[in-house]
């Protein structure tokens, strides 16, 4: 057990070390940028698995929550004269809340209903962000003040990097406290973890909940470091690269998830040659992952290296 | 003896076919019911109205002099109601430790260590503890049986409810899970067996309820319920009671 747990944080400090030497290697702004939209990804991605991979409870809203956080954020800073992070706080507290009010709703729905009902969820949103252009400029897109004013992409490149791994340190620990033991006890048998003792309502929509508010915070940085939202951001489209990163990275767990959106982003701009072409692999892709590979890429790798360490110990 | 369970009119229909009819049933503290019937007489109804996870059309349910009609089933969980199911509910993909620590951790007051070191101590008493780090999925379904039976005992449960716990169970496996509703039993916990094996109800049991389409229609010991005409009947249909 122990040995396995210093595989574990001998790994993590490994991947740490790595994003905090890749922009000492020569990269040029544009990759710098590139990789910063990937901890956007990483963010969500790993949001969406803490809700489907450890509670087993589906969404297809976190795009509109990303997009909510953004919106909140922007707003916020713009007509309330919010500091930039009160406005991501005020995100934060916001896609929380409507993630638990989506979560009490949804609560006895599985399955294909409750995909449905969440991607009808998302679409309202995001229609009437667009609808509602008076305040969100609609399609045209709302100006959002920057994160780190005259900040260079470098600033950005590791502020975004240090709050992605805040953010999973946090989910870490509530994945690995008594919270998480419910969650997968949902995931596993709802009626049997209420005969337990388990507050299956509650958690449930707390997990929405707290899965939503990462969600908000991702979309919260997003729009204060691109500086132009549009909701374009909370398209079921977003959402389709969301699912294929955390799929393809590895949904069971919210590192492999979010490396997995790093990785497709990265690809994403690497493969500009192919155009549409890529998002076509990555659907493919993520159904071979799903047929082949369930735990993901990285779920794979780690296997395979633990097994080798196994077979050298 | 105290009485622990006072079931008062309770009736619970499924659109319009009645499942329990006005039924009314007394059981004290310590007490080990069997619960008989054909198929569809409304004994698992009973069991998830008393567990909480069917609400009743009409009656009452007092436990400890408690009305818990209305509760959730964690509610009930954390009052001492522990219950099995049919198909096994066991958490496949958590280990065996982790299956038994969510009923402790469930309770907020009991930390992870005091948790862990009860969960080892049931573990070892039910002789699996050779299999607590491995995920429940690697267990037969005999295992699985004597995992839900260990996960309850994490509730330190003052009734039990069993709904078919012997079913395709090994004869050895099923010897040792009675010895254990024996002990369960002599620790004045009381339990409740549904079981279509009545050479388990008749072996466990000084009272067996019968139940025939929502009705009680016999209550008494093991051999009044085998002399009973309407037990056999509903058992065995009209021709062969007479």
């Amino acid at each position: 057990m122990i040995r396995r747990n210093s595989f574990k944080a001998a790994g993590a400090a490994c991947l740490l070390l790595f994003f905090l030497g890749l922009p000492l290697l020569g990269l040029t702004d544009y990759w710098i940028y590139t990789l910063t939209i990937g901890f956007y990804y990483a963010l969500l991605a790993a949001s969406w698995s803490l809700l489907v991979g450890y509670v087993g409870r589906i969404s297809f809203a976190q795009a509109a929550m990303s997009g909510l956080g953004g919106y909140v954020s922007a707003l916020s800073v713009i007509h309330f004269n919010l500091p930039v992070a009160g406005g991501l706080l005020l995100g934060i507290l916001l896609a929380g809340l409507i993630g638990f009010a989506i979560g009490l709703l949804t609560l006895r729905l599985h399955g294909a209903y409750l995909g449905l009902t969440t991607i009808a969820f998302g679409e309202i949103l995001r229609i009437a962000i667009t609808a509602e252009h008076g305040v969100t400029e609609g399609s045209r897109g709302l100006q959002a003040p920057a994160l780190i004013p005259g900040g260079t992409q470098l600033d950005y490149y590791y502020l975004f990097l240090a709050i992605t791994v805040f953010s999973l340190l946090l989910m870490w620990l509530i994945l690995r406290s008594r919270i998480g033991l419910f969650f997968q006890s949902i995931r596993e048998d709802e009626d049997g973890a209420a005969s337990l003792g388990v507050d299956v309502t509650l958690w449930k929509a707390l997990a929405f909940a707290c899965s939503s508010a990462f969600a908000g915070l991702a979309g919260g940085l997003y729009a204060h470091f691109v500086q132009l939202i549009t909701p374009s951001m909370m398209s079921l489209q977003e959402m389709g690269f969301v699912l294929a990163m955390a799929v393809v990275g590895g949904f069971h767990n919210v590192l492999y998830a979010a490396l997995g959106g790093v990785m497709l982003q990265s690809l994403l701009e690497a493969l500009r040659a192919f155009g549409e072409w890529r998002l076509v692999i990555f659907g493919l892709l993520a159904i071979l992952m799903l047929r082949f590979a369930p735990n993901g890429l990285f779920g794979m790798l780690a296997d395979t290296l633990r097994k080798k360490g196994k077979s050298h110990g | 003896m105290a009485e622990q369970l006072a079931i008062g009119g309770l009736t619970k229909s499924f659109g319009g076919l009645v499942a329990l009819d006005a039924i009314d049933l007394r059981i004290a503290r310590g007490e080990l019911v069997g619960l008989i019937g054909p198929n569809g007489s409304g004994k698992t109804t009973l069991l998830n109205i008393v567990s909480g996870y069917y609400a009743a059309n009409d009656g009452q349910v007092r436990y400890e002099g408690r009305a818990i009609l209305g509760w959730a089933p964690h509610q009930l969980a954390r009052i001492g109601i522990g219950r099995s199911f049919q198909v096994t509910k066991v958490f496949r993909r958590l280990t065996l430790l982790e299956n038994m620590l969510v009923s402790g951790l469930a309770d907020w007051r009991e930390s992870r260590a005091a948790a862990t070191d009860r969960a080892m101590a049931i573990l070892d008493d039910f002789k699996l503890t050779h299999l607590a780090h491995e995920p429940a999925a690697n267990l037969s379904g005999g295992q699985a049986k004597l995992l839900e039976f260990a996960r309850i005992m994490m509730l330190s449960p003052k009734l039990i409810l069993l709904d078919e716990p012997f079913g395709g169970v090994h004869p050895e496996l099923k010897s040792f899970m009675y010895d254990k509703v024996r002990a369960w039993n002599a620790d004045n916990v009381t339990v409740i067996l549904i079981s279509h094996d009545m050479g388990s109800i008749f072996g466990l049991c000084r009272r067996v309820v019968t139940l025939s389409y929502g009705n009680i229609i016999c209550d008494g010991t093991p051999e009044e319920t085998r002399a009973d005409k309407a037990v056999l009947e509903a058992y065995l249909g009209d021709q062969h009671a007479a």
